[in-house]
C-alpha cells in the first residue's frame, strides 16, 4: 500500500501507518508450505493431546469403538489452527493484544503473493478461483466413481460400504464447494469493483474466510482413511452416533466450512452496506452485489445453526453428552431441525449467485436495460427472508407432527413467487430482444433452461402427496443436481468465462470453450435427466444396487457423466492455455459491457480506482442515448460542482440518509 | 501494480473512507451480534425442542440443575462487564479518557472472570453429561458461553491496549475522546460497538440463566 503524507493505509487505519504498528505483509515468509507444516504439527499435537486425555481411566471412549474420536477431534482442530497459524493469519489478533493497530499492506508482485495470506481482495478472488475448482474437482472425480459403480445392477466394483463412503464425500465436498462457489471468486473479487470501493471491508476477515476454506477441504478427505462416513451429506442421526472415525471429519470439516462461510458472508455483507462509492444508491446498485448481498445474509444468519448443530454432533461423539440420542433424553430430530434450519436457506446460498451472475449478464447480451430490475432486486431479499421459514419440508415423512405439514408446503410453495419474480427478470430482458450468442451468454440461456426443469420439479416436492411418494429417491437427486449444478455451476462457468479477461487480462479460446460449452450442456442433461425417471420409476438414493429393468438408463447417466467430465478436461486444457501458458491479452473491454468493473485499466491498479467514483446511474442503459454515464471519474472538485453527490458532501451509506 | 507506489488522496477521500470505515464497524458490530445470536438461537431451539420432546421422560429427571451460585455470578460477571462498559463510554464522551482507560480494563477483567468461572463450574456438576437432555445440553451450553465472554473480553482488552499506544499521538489532538485523526475516529467507533457487544453478551447470559437455572 502506498504512503504519502496523506495517504490512506488502506484498511482502515487511514492516515499513515501508525506507531508501533505490526510489522508489514511484506517479506513474510510464511505461505502454503507453512501452512502445511503448521497443520501437521498441529495435527501430530492435537492427536497426542487427545490420546493423552483419554488415557488412564479418566475418560471412557463413546460408543465402545476402538476408535478415540477425543484424538481426532484434537487432530483436526489443532491441524487447522495450525495451518492457520502457518499461514499467518493469527499474527494480527496476537498482536492486537498488544494494542497493535494494523500494519500498511505493500503490494507484492509477482506469483508468490496468490500463496500467502494477502489482503487484496483481487488476489483473494484468484486464490478462490483455484480453491474452488479443487473442490469441484475432486468431487466431480468422486462423482463419476460413483456413476461407475452404478453400470451394473448387480456386479460390483466397490461394494456397499465403499459406495456409500464416496456418495457421502461426493455430496460434502459439492456442497462445501457450492457455497463459495460465486462468493469466493467473483463476489470478492467484483463486489468492491462494482460498488467503486478501494477496499472490502474487513480484508483479513476476507482472506481469513479462504484459508479456512481451504483447510475444509482436507479435513473432509480425512474421512477416507479414517473410514469414511456413512449418513451422506446430511449427517443424519442416529447414524451420525453411530458411524465410523470419518463421522468425526465430516463434523469438523462443516464446522470449518460453516466458519469459513461465515467470515466470507459478514465481510461481502458490511462491503455493500458501507463501501458503496458515493451516488451508489440502492437503486442503482448491480443487480450481481444484490445476489451477493442476499447471500451474504443468509450466509451470515443460517450458517451459524448449523455451526451450532455440528458443535452438538461432535460432544456427542467425545465428551458423551446426549443430545441426539433419544434413550437418553435428547432426540435424533434434533440435529434433522438443526441442519435444515441451516440446509433450506443454503439451497438460496446456492441459487441467488447463479441468479445474479444471470441477471448481471443479460443487459450486456441483449443490449437491453434488465428488465424489472427492482422486481429482481426484491425477489433475491424476498427469497432470503423466506427461505428461513421452510425447512420442515425436509421432515415431511419423518417426525414432524402431520398437521404441520401444510404450513410448511404452503411457505415452499409461496417461496416458488418471489423466486419466479427473478426468473421472470431473466425472460423480460430476453423477450424480443437481439440476443448476442456470445460464450457467456450461452450458460446464461442454459442457465434459465435447465432451471425450469429443476424450479419446478421443486413445487413438486414441495407438494406433501408427491413427496410422499418420491423423497430419498433420484427424483430428489436429480431435482437438486438440476438447480446446483444446472443453475449455480453454469452460472458460475458463464460468469468465469465473462470476467476473466477483468480478473487477469487474458481472454479465454472462444473455440475451447464452446466445446467445452456444448459438452456440458448436453452431457449434463443426458446425466441427469434420466435420473428423474429412475427416481420415479423408484430407485432409491444412496443404495449400491438397484432393479435390472433400470440399467439402461442408468447406464445413459454414467456414459453421459464421464464425457460430462471429460468437458473439464477441455475446460482446464483452456484454462491452462490462454492464463498461464500463452496468455492472450483482453482488450479492455471485451462485451462491451457499462458495468462499472469495466471502467479501470488493465491491470487492475492495486488501489482499483485512482479517484473514488461518483456513480450517476445504474450500469444497464442500454439502447439509451441520453443515458448519463455510469460513474463520473473526474477531480473532486469537478464532482462536488457538477454533481449534487458529490463525494464532500456525501454520507457514507450505512447512515441511512440515503434513499433507497 | 500499475500505479503503486503513489495514491495521493485528497482530504475529502480520507474523511469519506474514514466515515466508511466507522460504518463498516457499526454495521459488522450488529451483524456480528446477528451472528452469534443465530447460533445461541441453535441451543435456544434445542433447550425448547428437548423440553418438549422430553425423550423416554429424561429430559430432567429429579429437576436436575447446575451451581445456582456459581451460574449467578456468571451471569453477573457479564451484566458488570456491560455497565462498565458503558459508564467507560459516557465517560469518554465527556473526555474523561482515564475513566474510560479503567473501566475498560476492568471489563475485560470482568470477562475474563466470568469465562473461567463457566469453566471451573463444568467440572462441578452434580450430573453426568449423558446422563439427560438438560445435562447434555447445559455441557453444549457452557463451553459456548466461556467462548462469548471470553471474545468480550478480548474486544476489551485490545481496545484498552490500542489506547495507550496511541495516547501520544492523540495527545496533541484533544486526546481519545477528541482528536479527530482518522485512527482516533475508529477507535471510538470500536468502543461504542464493544459497549453495546457487552449488552448482548448480557442479554445472552441472562436469558440463559433464567433458562438453566431457575425455569
Ligand atoms: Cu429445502
Amino acid at each position: 500500500m502506498a504512503i504519502s503524507a496523506t495517504a490512506s493505509a488502506g484498511l482502515g487505519q487511514t492516515g499513515g501507518p501508525a506507531p508501533g504498528a505490526a510489522s508489514p505483509a511484506r517479506g513474510s515468509r510464511l505461505n502454503v508450505g507453512t501452512a502445511f507444516a503448521g497443520a501437521v504439527l498441529g495435527y501430530l499435537f492435537g492427536h497426542w493431546l487427545g490420546n493423552a486425555i483419554v488415557s488412564g481411566d479418566l475418560y471412557e471412549v463413546a460408543f465402545n469403538t476402538s476408535t478415540n474420536n477425543v484424538a481426532i477431534f484434537l487432530a483436526l482442530l489443532f491441524g487447522v489452527v495450525g495451518w492457520l497459524a502457518g499461514i499467518g493469519a493469527l499474527n494480527y489478533p496476537i498482536a492486537k493484544i498488544m494494542g497493535k493497530e494494523a500494519p500498511a499492506e505493500i503490494p507484492e508482485e509477482g506469483w508468490a503473493r496468490f500463496l500467502k495470506f494477502t489482503l487484496d481482495h483481487k488476489v483473494v478472488g484468484i486464490q478462490y478461483v483455484v480453491g474452488v475448482l479443487m473442490f469441484f474437482f475432486t468431487g466431480g472425480l468422486i462423482a463419476m466413481a460413483i456413476r461407475t459403480e452404478l453400470l451394473n445392477p448387480t456386479s460390483h466394483i466397490f461394494g456397499p460400504n465403499i459406495y456409500i463412503q464416496l456418495v457421502s464425500e461426493h455430496g460434502s465436498i459439492m456442497m462445501m464447494m457450492a457455497t463459495s462457489i460465486v462468493v469466493g471468486p467473483l463476489g470478492n473479487f467484483l463486489v468492491p469493483l462494482m460498488i467503486g470501493s478501494r477496499r472490502m471491508a474487513f480484508p483479513r476477515v476476507e482472506a481469513l474466510s479462504f484459508w479456512v476454506f481451504i483447510s475444509g477441504l482436507m479435513v473432509i478427505l480425512t474421512a477416507f482413511p479414517l473410514g469414511g462416513f456413512q449418513t451422506g451429506w446430511t449427517g443424519y442421526a442416529p447414524l451420525q452416533e453411530q458411524s465410523s472415525g470419518g463421522m468425526d471429519s465430516y463434523l469438523m470439516g462443516f464446522g470449518v466450512i460453516g466458519t469459513g462461510m461465515i467470515l466470507a458472508g459478514f465481510n461481502m455483507a458490511v462491503s455493500i452496506i458501507t463501501y458503496r462509492a458515493p451516488g451508489m444508491r440502492w437503486s442503482r446498485l448491480p443487480i450481481f452485489a444484490w445476489s451477493m448481498l442476499g447471500t451474504a445474509g443468509l450466509l451470515t444468519l443460517a450458517t451459524p445453526v448449523l455451526f451450532a448443530g455440528v458443535y452438538m454432533g461432535a460432544l456427542d461423539r467425545t465428551a458423551q453428552t446426549a443430545l441426539f440420542v433419544n434413550a437418553h433424553g435428547g432426540s435424533s430430530f434434533l440435529w434433522e431441525n438443526l441442519f435444515w434450519f441451516f440446509g433450506h436457506p443454503e439451497v438460496y446460498i446456492m441459487a441467488l449467485p447463479g441468479f445474479g451472475i444471470a441477471a448481471e449478464l443479460l443487459p450486456v447480451f441483449t443490449r437491453k436495460p434488465l428488465f424489472a430490475y427492482r422486481v429482481g432486486a426484491a425477489g433475491m431479499i424476498g427469497v432470503g427472508l423466506l427461505s428461513f421459514f421452510v425447512w420442515q419440508h425436509h421432515l415431511f415423512q419423518s417426525g414432524i407432527n402431520p398437521d404441520m405439514r401444510p404450513m410448511f408446503m404452503l411457505t415452499t410453495e409461496l417461496i416458488s413467487i418471489p423466486t419466479g419474480f427473478i426468473y421472470l427478470v431473466g425472460m423480460g430482458t430476453l423477450w424480443r430482444a437481439k440476443i448476442r450468442l456470445e460464450l457467456p451468454m450461452l450458460f446464461v440461456l442454459a442457465l434459465y433452461f435447465n432451471f425450469l426443469f429443476g424450479g419446478i420439479t421443486g413445487v413438486y416436492l414441495s407438494d406433501v402427496p408427491i413427496n410422499v411418494q418420491v423423497h430419498g429417491s433420484f427424483f430428489v437427486m436429480a431435482h437438486f443436481h438440476y438447480t446446483i449444478m444446472g443453475g449455480l455451476v453454469f452460472a458460475f462457468f458463464g460468469g468465469l468465462y465473462y470476467w476473466l479477461p477483468r480478473m487477469t487480462g487474458s481472454m479465454m479460446n472462444e473455440t475451447l470453450g464452446r466445446i467445452h460449452f456444448w459438452m456440458m450442456f448436453i452431457f449434463f442433461n443426458l446425466t441427469f435427466f434420466p435420473l428423474f425417471i429412475v427416481g420415479l420409476l423408484g430407485m432409491p438414493r444412496r443404495v449400491f444396487e438397484y432393479a435390472p429393468r433400470l440399467q439402461t438408463l442408468n447406464d445413459i447417466s454414467s456414459i453421459s457423466s464421464y464425457l460430462l467430465g471429460f468437458s473439464f478436461v477441455v475446460f482446464t486444457i483452456n484454462l491452462v492455455w490462454t492464463q498461464f501458458i500463452s496468455p492472450k491479452p483482453a482488450p479492455p473491454n471485451p462485451w462491451n459491457s457499462k458495468g462499472l468493473e469495466w471502467t479501470m485499466p488493465t491491470p487492475l491498479p492495486f488501489h482499483n480506482f485512482s479517484r473514488i467514483p461518483v456513480i450517476l446511474s445504474d450500469p444497464y442503459r442500454y439502447g439509451e442515448p441520453d443515458a448519463l454515464p455510469v460513474a463520473d471519474f473526474g477531480e473532486i472538485a469537478a464532482a462536488t460542482s457538477s454533481t449534487h453527490e458529490g463525494l464532500a458532501g456525501a454520507q457514507p451509506t450505512s447512515s441511512g440518509t440515503e434513499e433507497v | 501494480m500499475a500505479d503503486a507506489p503513489g495514491l495521493m488522496e485528497p482530504a475529502e477521500e480520507i474523511a469519506y473512507e474514514t466515515r466508511c470505515a466507522e460504518g463498516a464497524i457499526w454495521t459488522g458490530t450488529r451483524l456480528l451480534i446477528g451472528v452469534i445470536a443465530m447460533a445461541f438461537a441453535g441451543v435456544g431451539f434445542a433447550y425448547f425442542y428437548l423440553r418438549s420432546v422430553n425423550s423416554e421422560g429424561l429430559w430432567r429427571p429429579h429437576g436436575q440443575t447446575a451451581p445456582l451460585l456459581l451460574g449467578t455470578e456468571i451471569a453477573g460477571a457479564a451484566l458488570v462487564g456491560a455497565i462498565l462498559q458503558s459508564y467507560g463510554l459516557f465517560r469518554l464522551r465527556r473526555g474523561l479518557d482515564l475513566d474510560w482507560s479503567v473501566a475498560t480494563w476492568a471489563t475485560a477483567g470482568a470477562g475474563v472472570l466470568g469465562c473461567g468461572l463457566q469453566i471451573w463450574e463444568l467440572t462441578r456438576l452434580g450430573f453426568q453429561p449423558g446422563q439427560s437432555g438438560y445435562a447434555s445440553l447445559f455441557v453444549a451450553w457452557g463451553p459456548l458461553s466461556a467462548a462469548l465472554l471470553l471474545v468480550g473480553a478480548y474486544w476489551s482488552e485490545t481496545l484498552a491496549a490500542r489506547a495507550l499506544r496511541m495516547k501520544s499521538a492523540v495527545a496533541g489532538d484533544g486526546g481519545l475522546s477528541a482528536s479527530q485523526l482518522p485512527r482516533a475516529r475508529l477507535f471510538r467507533a470500536s468502543a461504542e460497538g464493544a459497549a453495546y457487544f457487552w449488552w448482548f453478551i448480557t442479554t445472552v447470559s441472562v436469558l440463559f440463566w433464567l433458562l438453566f437455572y431457575i425455569v
